[in-house]
């Protein structure tokens, strides 16, 4: 069985259609990017995916795991183990990171069945998981993302990843805003979560990432649909080309 | 109505908690302080009326309000700030929560007295509406009659952050919690600034206990 299995898929946002039938399959232990045009439909996907209120899917189906993934609320999708690292991560002022972070990890273990971590354990994991991202220990006392540089709100979204350990995250352009350090920190840490369990969907524009964190499949979404694919190799092609030569074959 | 005065160089701290329809005057002497919440959570229909008056030099006031309403609550707050001297300094951090059909009110006065030079004071109304039919209205009336003086209000009212909430639902929390969450954030700065710590932990828990 695939981890994830689109099938067909069309989704729009106040009634106008981005995905126009989207269909993917991806295995544990891959990594998928996932390129195009502005515009294209790649953030839709992510959202449709995670199950953002805001679009309607008017047809196809989403299985994670063989489980039907477009009947559950976006917080059991989560705790299934869906993660996207967003294009725009939010400031929630007055949430406090720690509490933030303290509240979603518990909610997540007790879907499992686990016990809460003691405050002990929850701190050490906190500290191990931000040096894994290179997240400095001051912003774990700030708001939400609140007052956080674009590279901050990056890192936090990946350091998020590395707490609550997905078995599917979706990195909807994580490298911008990235500095060439920041990216290579990122990429390690987003590598050294890979396992065979579980797998990622990068969302990119830019062939440096994938240098970094090197996919296994990339796909073109170009006007709501996956246009082609191919291997690693597609990347600098596109890079080269541009996407004009795929929309007129 | 009730009447306090506040000597000189005295420091005063008060909480009402759900005193609904609380009546008050505080008169401040000369280098005294006063730190005033007000804090009504229970919903219900009621008018508070709130006076303070700097009656000397170099006072401090600090006003923290919050009311919580649902259903068909009805609540005005009414605080009256006047500085008959100048030298001190009010600031006011009135906060409202309406849910249901609940309709809130606050009336903010300030009065700057003609030779009460040097004054500053601030007020500030946020307002956060949790339901399309809850009504909230903001009403300033400020007469200033000194000239060298630093006065400012605001008010805004908005909604909770939808954003906000599906990114913590991203993050597996349930849409209770993540508005329990955002709730209690925007309540935090009107109860933060009690110094007394039982007071205030004793508080944060009945807020969530309300708010669950
Ligand atoms: N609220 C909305 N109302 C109407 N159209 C919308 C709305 N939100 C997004 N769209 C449109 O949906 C389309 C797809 O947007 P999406 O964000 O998925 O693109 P993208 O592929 O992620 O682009 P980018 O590379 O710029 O991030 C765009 O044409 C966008 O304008
Ligand atoms: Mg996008």
């Amino acid at each position: 069985m695939n981890l994830l299995e689109i099938k067909d898929l069309h989704a729009s946002i106040a009634g106008k259609e981005i995905l126009r039938g989207v269909n993917l399959s991806v295995e544990a232990g891959t990594v998928h990017a996932i390129m195009g045009p502005n515009g294209a439909g790649k953030s839709t996907l992510s959202a449709v995916l995670t199950g953002n209120p805001l679009y309607e899917v008017t047809a196809g189906e989403i299985y994670l795991r063989g489980k039907n993934l477009l009947t559950m609320p976006p917080e059991q999708r989560a705790r299934e183990g869906v993660f996207l690292s967003f294009q725009y991560p939010v400031e929630i002022p007055g949430v406090s990171m720690v509490n933030f972070m303290r509240t979603a990890l518990n909610e997540k273990r007790q879907y499992q069945g686990l016990q809460p971590l003691s405050s002990t354990e929850f701190l050490r994991l906190m500290r191990d998981k931000r040096k894994l991202v290179g997240l400095a220990d001051k912003l774990q006392n700030r708001s939400v993302n609140e007052g956080f540089s674009g590279g901050e709100k990056k890192k936090n979204e990946i350091f998020q990843m590395a707490m609550l350990e997905p078995c599917l995250s979706i990195l909807d352009e994580t490298d911008s805003g990235l500095d060439i350090d920041a990216l290579r920190i990122v990429a390690e840490g987003v590598n050294q979560l890979r396992t065979a369990d579980n797998a990622s969907i990068v969302i990119t524009h830019y062939q440096r990432l994938l240098d970094y964190i090197v996919p296994d499949y990339v796909h073109v979404l170009a006007d709501g649909q996956i246009v082609k694919t191919g291997g690693k190799e597609l990347a600098l092609e596109l890079e080269d080309k541009g996407y004009e030569w795929l929309s007129t074959q | 109505m009730v009447k306090h005065t506040i000597t000189q160089g005295q420091i005063v701290e008060e909480v009402y908690l759900n005193q609904s329809n609380l009546d008050i005057t505080f008169t401040q002497q000369e280098g005294s302080t006063l730190r005033l919440f007000v804090v009504d959570i229970q919903g219900g229909q009621y008018a508070n009326h709130i006076v303070v008056e700097q009656a000397a030099t170099d006072c401090t006031t600090e006003i923290y309000h919050l009311a919580y309403l649902t259903d068909n609550d009805k609540a005005t707050t009414h605080t009256n700030v006047r500085h008959l001297v100048g030298g001190g300094t009010s600031n006011q951090l009135i906060k409202f929560i309406l849910g249901g059909k609940a309709k809130g009110e606050f009336l903010g006065e300030l009065y700057i007295a003609p030779d009460a030079q040097k004054t500053e004071a601030h007020q500030t109304n946020r307002n956060l509406l949790l339901s399309s039919t809850a009504e909230v209205r903001t009403r300033p009336q400020l007469e200033i009659y000194a000239d060298d003086v630093k006065a400012t209000h605001g008010a805004s009212t908005g909604q909770m952050d939808e954003s906000a909430l599906f990114y913590m639902q991203q993050r597996c929390l349930d849409e209770n919690t993540a508005r329990r969450l955002l709730l209690g954030a925007f309540m935090k700065d009107v109860i933060e600034p009690i110094s007394d710590q039982n007071k205030r932990e004793e508080l944060l828990e009945t807020i969530d206990r309300i708010i669950q």
